[in-house]
């Protein structure tokens, strides 16, 4: 437990410290101001604003810097691991978990740390259609496909040796899943689908049942994205 | 790199004695052997591996078939060329690998990959260590510390005890990602050394070291060895393994083909040779050369400005250096220099690695008509002072 905490904690200031970090901030939270100023000024709809503004802004950005982040999180310190880390009395399993709650900590923290006051501005001084509820709802199910992401990156990263290549595989997979998805007829699955019904959503005019499938999926493959990374970390070979 | 070896000797003593090296004052914590798991009485063999295979993705076999044991308290180094498969045995014994066959014990217990309470008394030296880049010596060291179990106040002692004694407190706040190959080898000394443990294993710890920091580091191993350590080198430098090991292991394409004590390797190295070092009438000495002995008893070869002389006769090397001596004096050179023999060591591992090789067929065969490979002979494995394994 105590290797596991310093762990945490290492990767945690790792992150603090990353500068793709702090880009991925400046650029969420610049356009959030932005979007604030117009839906103030010219009357926008408060479940309209939030829903360009992940759709615009949130979901591309996060979607690239998670992706990296994640997928580079085993991998991007390969050498580190075997040398410094595993060698001494670390068990895998607190090396990988310690790697999973650190990256969707921090990106949950991220997310909530711009998000919450947008929300609060943008119901604040733009035409208030939203339902706290919906919005609650919203916001949930875009942190759902955020961790889902984190999970998926970080158990490739467990797998691929080579960062590159869990990288692209992120971005590729995600981008391909969509097409797959709504060719299936189950774009509700899809981040697209997700995101293009989140005006709705923050409405309050989906259905709870809706929203819970849609958590429900993103939180089942979390979980076996997550089991997956440590299984397999725990066989291989460094 | 300066590397302070009695420094070193004092700051553990130190730090087992619970100790401030700084001050030998007495602290109220307790030694650091007594903090960990303590000193056990423990199996013979520190490590035991047992048929111990690695084959890479099904296409390179970097272990063929190890058999290997190092005794307790021993210094054992483990020698072969490049790609002989050393750090692939390193990392099976910390648990980085799993084996595709065969078994490693060690501390006398099965290891693993979530065997972290085995490698607690365990310390690593990888060759040219990676840290993360963006700590510093401090930090990395108090993170090591902390996982292997300390607490916080012990871990400081320790921390800044080992950094004065591998000579990196100038460097201690600096970091880790601009340092230079010695400062990381160092620096991995120190990390390996927090948890003051009971195996020492040092893959390449000359690497990246210039001549005297070498020296200081040879030095260094031979200060560390004893007080109830075992220590396991792996390195392709003979003359590090023969200055400080006391036993000796031989590794060539994954499979052992020499295993024990370095007075067997010097024995089984042993030939009647002379090298010498003349000047003057250097032609006429050598057309005497072939009658120090019975006909065709006698080989000598030229190298550079040294004449090696074999005797294949089975006189006593005495008896050879008296007839060499008198040559000398009847042939009128000066002689320069003379040796009986520095590098036997070297010569017999070049022999094993020749054997082996020569060998390889007929190994093949008896594998096939045998269903398995007879890497160590048991009634060898099991005689105290002669090798325990090996090709002859």
């Amino acid at each position: 437990m105590q290797a596991y905490l310093y762990l945490l904690r290492l990767d945690m200031e790792q992150l603090a410290r990353s500068w793709l970090v702090r880009i991925w901030i400046l650029l969420l939270v610049g356009p959030a101001g932005f979007f604030v100023v117009v839906a103030a000024n010219q009357r926008e709809l408060a479940s309209e604003t939030l829903a360009a503004y992940v759709a615009a802004v949130l979901a591309p950005f996060s979607w690239l810097v998670v992706a990296v982040l994640s997928a580079g999180a085993v991998n991007g310190e390969a050498d580190v691991i075997a040398d410094s880390i595993l060698s001494r009395s670390v068990t895998r399993r607190a090396y990988i978990w310690s790697k999973f709650t650190a990256r969707v900590g921090v990106f949950l923290a991220v997310y909530a740390a711009v998000t919450v006051p947008l929300v609060y501005l943008v119901l604040r001084f733009a035409v208030n259609d939203a339902a706290i509820g919906g919005v609650v709802w919203g916001l949930l199910t875009v942190a759902s496909l955020l961790v889902f992401l984190a999970a998926f990156g970080i158990a490739l990263s467990a797998i691929f040796r080579n960062m590159l290549t869990s990288v692209l595989t992120v971005l590729v997979a995600t981008v391909a899943s969509g097409a797959v998805l709504q060719f299936l007829a189950v774009d509700w699955m899809s981040t697209t689908g997700v995101v293009s019904g989140l005006p709705e959503t923050f409405r309050g005019e989906s259905s709870v049942a809706e929203q819970l499938r849609v958590l429900a999926v993103f939180g089942v493959l979390s979980v076996i994205a997550t089991a997956a990374g440590m299984v397999w970390f725990r066989r291989k070979d460094l | 790199m300066k590397l302070a070896p009695a420094s070193l000797r004092r700051s553990l003593r130190a730090i087992r004695d619970g100790e401030s090296a700084n001050g030998g004052q007495a602290q109220a914590a307790p030694a650091v052997a007594a903090d960990a798991p303590g000193r056990r009485a423990g199996p013979a063999y520190v490590i035991e591996a047992r048929d111990l295979t690695k084959i890479y993705d099904k296409r390179y076999i970097a272990l063929n078939a190890l058999n290997m044991r190092v005794r307790k308290n021993a210094v054992y180094g483990l020698v072969g060329p490049n790609g002989a498969g050393k750090s692939t045995a390193f990392r099976l014994m910390l648990g980085l690998q799993r084996p595709t066959a065969g078994e490693i014990r060690v501390l006398g217990r099965p290891m693993r990959a979530e065997s972290a309470e085995l490698r607690r008394r365990i310390g690593f030296l990888p060759t040219a260590p990676a840290f993360p880049r963006h700590m510093t010596p401090i930090s990395y060291l108090e993170f090591v510390g902390r996982i292997v179990g300390l607490p916080s106040d012990r871990a400081k002692i320790r921390m800044t005890t080992l950094l004065q004694s591998v000579d990196l407190s100038d460097a201690a706040s600096q970091r880790i990602e601009g340092f230079s190959t010695g400062m990381a080898t160092r620096l991995g000394i120190a990390a390996a050394l927090m948890n003051d443990p009971e195996l020492l294993v040092l893959d390449e710890p000359t690497y990246g070291l210039d001549p005297p920091g070498r020296r200081q580091m040879i030095e260094l191993i031979r200060e560390l060895s004893g007080r109830d350590r075992t220590i396991i080198i792996a390195t392709h430098i003979l003359n590090d393994v023969e200055r400080v090991c006391t036993d000796v292991g031989v590794i060539a394409q994954g499979r052992l083909i020499y295993d024990g004590p370095m007075t067997e390797m010097r024995r089984l190295a042993r030939q009647n040779s002379i090298t010498v070092e003349i000047e003057g009438n250097v032609a006429s000495f050598e057309r005497q050369i072939s009658e120090l002995d019975e006909p065709g008893s006698v080989r000598w070869e030229r190298v550079g400005s040294e004449i090696r002389i074999t005797f294949l006769g089975i006189g006593a090397v005495t008896e050879y250096l008296k007839r060499l001596l008198e040559l000398v004096e009847g042939s009128g050179v000066e002689l320069l220099r003379l040796d009986t023999g520095s590098h036997e060591v070297e010569e017999a591992f070049l022999r094993r690695l020749e054997e082996d090789r020569s060998r390889g067929l007929l190994r093949a065969q008896d594998w096939t008509a045998g269903g398995g490979a007879r890497q160590a002979d048991p009634e060898e494995a099991t005689r105290e002072d002669g090798p325990r394994s090996g090709a002859a």
